[in-house]
């Protein structure tokens, strides 16, 4: 899980005190996190006998609930890097869902996630014009958006849903986007994983998950992930954005208008949120607006987004490993979630290696203690208890806090009050 | 030299770490067989029930009451009339009594929860309805059972009613509606095991609660009851106190697909509106799906996928509610079942779109008299961890 403290974003803020030696591009350092990640998974799989680890279907869950989850987490990054909190992505994400079936009913889906985003865009707007304009309390601006988000959407489904579905939670099912396969690359992909030979079929497994009825929805969202680092990090629009996060009142100096940033920041945050609801609506069968279908995927996403320390690419990682670790606990049981202890033993192992290279003897010591701890649990039971799986992605969130803390970096002024013209 | 040290050590590190990469448990790696075992033929079934006999006893409770002087109050959980589900099935059996038992409609009154009310709400909703002077006060859902004891504790003399609560320590003038949710469960396992090609049968419960394991434990023994070689595989989408399982309709699919993936080709969801997902991963690989509560194959909101839903357990609230009704007219509460179990007719199963073969009903028929008449008994939690 290396790319989750370098992400692309790393090597703007580069403190100007302690110049590290950059020795690799962050692609290459994501890159070489991937190839780890795989590597650990396909030994694990390997060695411990269970293929769901690596199987296309786990690939495909991962995509179905990670989706949603990065899209909030990406809207919390436009917000959070701006200096503002937006703790409402839930209800943005509420309000995307309502948006994405009522637009979907009159247009198809493509409709639906205009529709979705701009649903979500008005609950960003609210929330930008009481936080940015009248200096409202981030927090309690965001969990009144989400109590008014759930609270809206219900009164509007009541209105425009119940009389065309009988049921006034659901509104009716809309179209979905057709799903189309790369062939005869898919085809020839699950023939290398039903061969389970080691690391090809799993490879070939992730990768054909990947690639076998894919809707247009994680080409739009993977093309949002690189959008929003293109946008924030290389352009001047980004710069100044983020720079609002930071210091505002030296951007102000600077004669940057914080106000129209931080603006656009939170309502792009909203829209983001909105697609996350639409690809929820589009992503379940039948594809209908429900009721508590969100399922708390706001907070989560936010959980990516701090996993990510504040970056598109280790947003990414964050919201993988929470559809990763949901989709397997749900389809492959709780055996299989407990062969990931192993995969955690390998990874401290590596850890280890690592950091001994590195001579950092003290932290080289705590992982190799980490590794033992964790290699006796998974040697002393044969199953996790199920109270604890779901949390899975929640605990390894916190480890990797723990561990990386130093790392991780908030904007500066994340949260933080500002009046045009009050700085000192 | 340093250098060379960390050399040596990194050296070191890395063939321990090997060592213990060659140590994963052996126990692990042999029972990766799945999907049972896959004769087409279906399980290995025990001998066929004697045909049913004896007669199903319906209610005691007297229908030929005159309850026209009765003022009905009925507070609906989230949702309210209209829901195809739980408070539609209490308004049926409220719409019964009104044409049956000569409840007179503008006696009767229906408030509605909104999501995520305090609990100071419900009891405002109940004390408002007792008093007006309705007389019995009936609440539908779990979440009204403490708001109904503190207030039948204010309304000596008022009636009141919760399905499908309990809670301990409640005045005398509560009656809980309580159903015997596993023995529906039992009859659709035996359903599952019947209709069952490749033996193994999965179970997607909403919320790991001891009221959704009741379903496990009743479909499970169900299951076994015909096939005692068949495999039920159960699955939980979240942990209690995680109530999202019930609305989570993605994560049901994702269940589901596991399911299937590891051999299931019959499921029986216990998930509220998480279960549409399973009906949606049941129709995409082909294969049965049992629902749950009401009669699923004939909700609108699964329509698409209604050539699944061979059959659905059905929970009678509307039963339910109209015996409470007589009973209160009769003023004999005494007679009330204490729980609404197959006998009185309180919970059953459904065979909409004739998808059943009349061999399997007489299975399900054969076994619903057995436990109606006490040979079989159901058990209420699931005996595998």
């Amino acid at each position: 899980m290396s790319t989750a403290d370098t992400g692309p974003g790393s090597s703007v803020m580069t403190m100007p005190a302690a110049p590290r030696r950059r020795t690799l591009p962050a692609w290459a350092i994501f890159l070489i996190g991937v190839v780890a990640v795989v590597g650990v998974l396909a030994t694990t799989s390997y060695l411990t006998g269970k293929p769901a680890l690596t199987s296309s279907l786990t690939m495909q869950n991962t995509v179905t609930l990670g989706v949603p989850i990065l899209l909030a987490g990406l809207g919390g990054i436009w917000a959070e890097r701006s200096g503002m909190i937006n703790i409402g992505l839930e209800g943005m994400m509420v309000l995307g869902t309502w948006g994405a079936a009522w637009g979907g009913l009159h247009g198809g889906p493509w409709v639906a996630v205009l529709s979705g985003a701009l649903f979500g865009a008005l609950g960003g707007l609210l929330h930008a014009i009481a936080t940015v304009t009248f200096g409202v309390n981030h927090i309690v601006s965001g969990v009144a958006i989400n109590l008014l988000g759930m609270g809206v959407t219900k009164y509007l489904a009541v209105l425009i849903f119940e009389p065309l579905s009988q049921n006034p939670r659901d509104s009716p099912p809309i179209e979905q986007f057709e799903t189309f396969s790369a062939q005869p690359l898919g085809d020839w992909l699950t023939d290398l994983e039903n061969e389970q030979r080691v690391v090809i079929s799993d490879v070939a497994g992730l990768l054909g998950g990947l690639v076998t009825r894919v809707s247009p929805m994680l080409i739009i969202t993977i093309l949002l992930v690189v959008g929003t680092y293109l946008v924030l990090w290389r352009s001047r629009f980004g710069l100044r954005l983020r720079s609002c996060g930071e210091n505002p009142v030296a951007a102000e100096s600077l004669g940057v208008n914080v106000y129209f940033h931080k603006y656009v920041a939170v309502v792009m945050s909203g829209a983001l949120a909105g697609i996350g609801g639409a690809a929820l609506v589009l992503g379940s069968s039948p594809s209908i607006y429900s009721e508590g279908q969100t399922a708390n995927r706001g907070f989560i996403g936010l959980a990516a987004m701090i996993f990510g320390n504040w970056t598109p690419g280790g947003t990414l990682a964050g919201a993988t490993l929470f559809g990763y670790a949901d989709g397997l606990r749900l389809s492959a049981g709780p055996e299989t979630v407990h062969a990931l202890l192993y995969a955690a033993v390998i990874s401290a192992g590596l850890l280890v290696i690592w950091q001994l290279w590195r001579r950092k003897w003290r932290t080289a010591m705590l992982a190799a203690v980490g590794a033992v701890v964790v290699y006796a649990l998974y040697y002393a039971s044969d199953e996790l208890p199920t109270q604890f799986l779901p949390y899975t992605p929640h605990i390894i969130t916190l480890v990797v806090l723990a561990l990386a803390a130093q790392r991780l970096r908030p904007p500066a002024a994340n949260g933080v009050p500002y009046r045009r013209g009050e700085g000192d | 030299m340093r250098f060379k040290r960390g050399v040596a050590v990194t050296a070191i590190a890395l063939t321990s770490v090997l060592s213990v990469v060659g140590c994963a448990k052996d126990s692990a790696s042999s029972n990766n067989s799945s999907g049972g075992q896959n004769g087409a033929a279906g399980c290995q079934t025990v001998d066929k029930p004697p045909a049913a006999s004896g007669q199903a006893s319906t209610s005691e409770v007297a229908t030929d009451v005159d309850a026209s002087s009765l003022k009905v109050g009925l507070a609906f959980d989230i949702g309210g009339r209209g829901d195809a589900s739980f408070n539609d099935s209490a308004a049926a059996g409220l719409d019964e009594a009104i044409a049956q038992l000569g409840v007179k409609k503008e006696n009767t009154k229906e408030l509605t929860a909104t999501d995520q009310e305090s609990e100071d709400s419900k009891q405002t909703r109940l004390r408002q309805l007792a008093r007006e002077g309705h007389n019995p006060v009936i609440s539908v859902g779990f979440a009204y059972s403490e708001a109904t004891k503190v207030i039948a504790g204010e309304f000596p003399n008022t009636q009141f009613a919760v399905v499908d609560g309990f809670v301990e320590g409640a005045p005398e003038n509560v009656t809980f509606l309580g159903f015997a949710e596993h023995e529906g469960s039992f009859l659709v396992g035996v359903i599952a095991a019947l209709e069952s090609e490749s033996c193994t049968i999965g179970f997607v419960g909403g919320v790991n609660v001891p009221l959704i394991q009741k379903f496990q434990a009743g479909f499970e023994q169900g299951v076994k009851a015909v096939a005692p070689d068949a495999t039920v595989n159960s699955r939980y989408i979240t942990e209690a106190g995680d109530l999202t399982g019930f609305t989570d309709a993605p994560k049901g699919q994702v269940t589901a697909k596991g399911l299937i993936d590891q051999g299931a080709d019959v499921v029986y969801h216990a998930a509220g509106a998480s279960g549409k997902g399973v009906f949606a991963a049941a129709h995409e690989a082909g294969i049965k799906a049992i629902g749950v509560d009401s009669d699923q194959y004939n909700q609108p909101t699964v329509a698409e996928y209604k050539d699944v839903i061979i059959s659905s357990m059905l929970k009678r609230v509307d039963v339910a509610v109209f015996d409470y009704i007589a009973a209160v007219a009769a003023g004999d509460l005494a007679n009330l079942p204490q729980v609404f179990d197959l006998k009185v007719n309180g919970i059953g199963y459904s065979t909409s779109g004739d998808m059943l073969s009349d061999e399997t009903v007489d299975w399900v028929e054969a076994y619903k008299q057995q436990i109606i008449n006490g040979e079989i008994t159901v058990s209420d939690t699931p005996t595998t961890s």
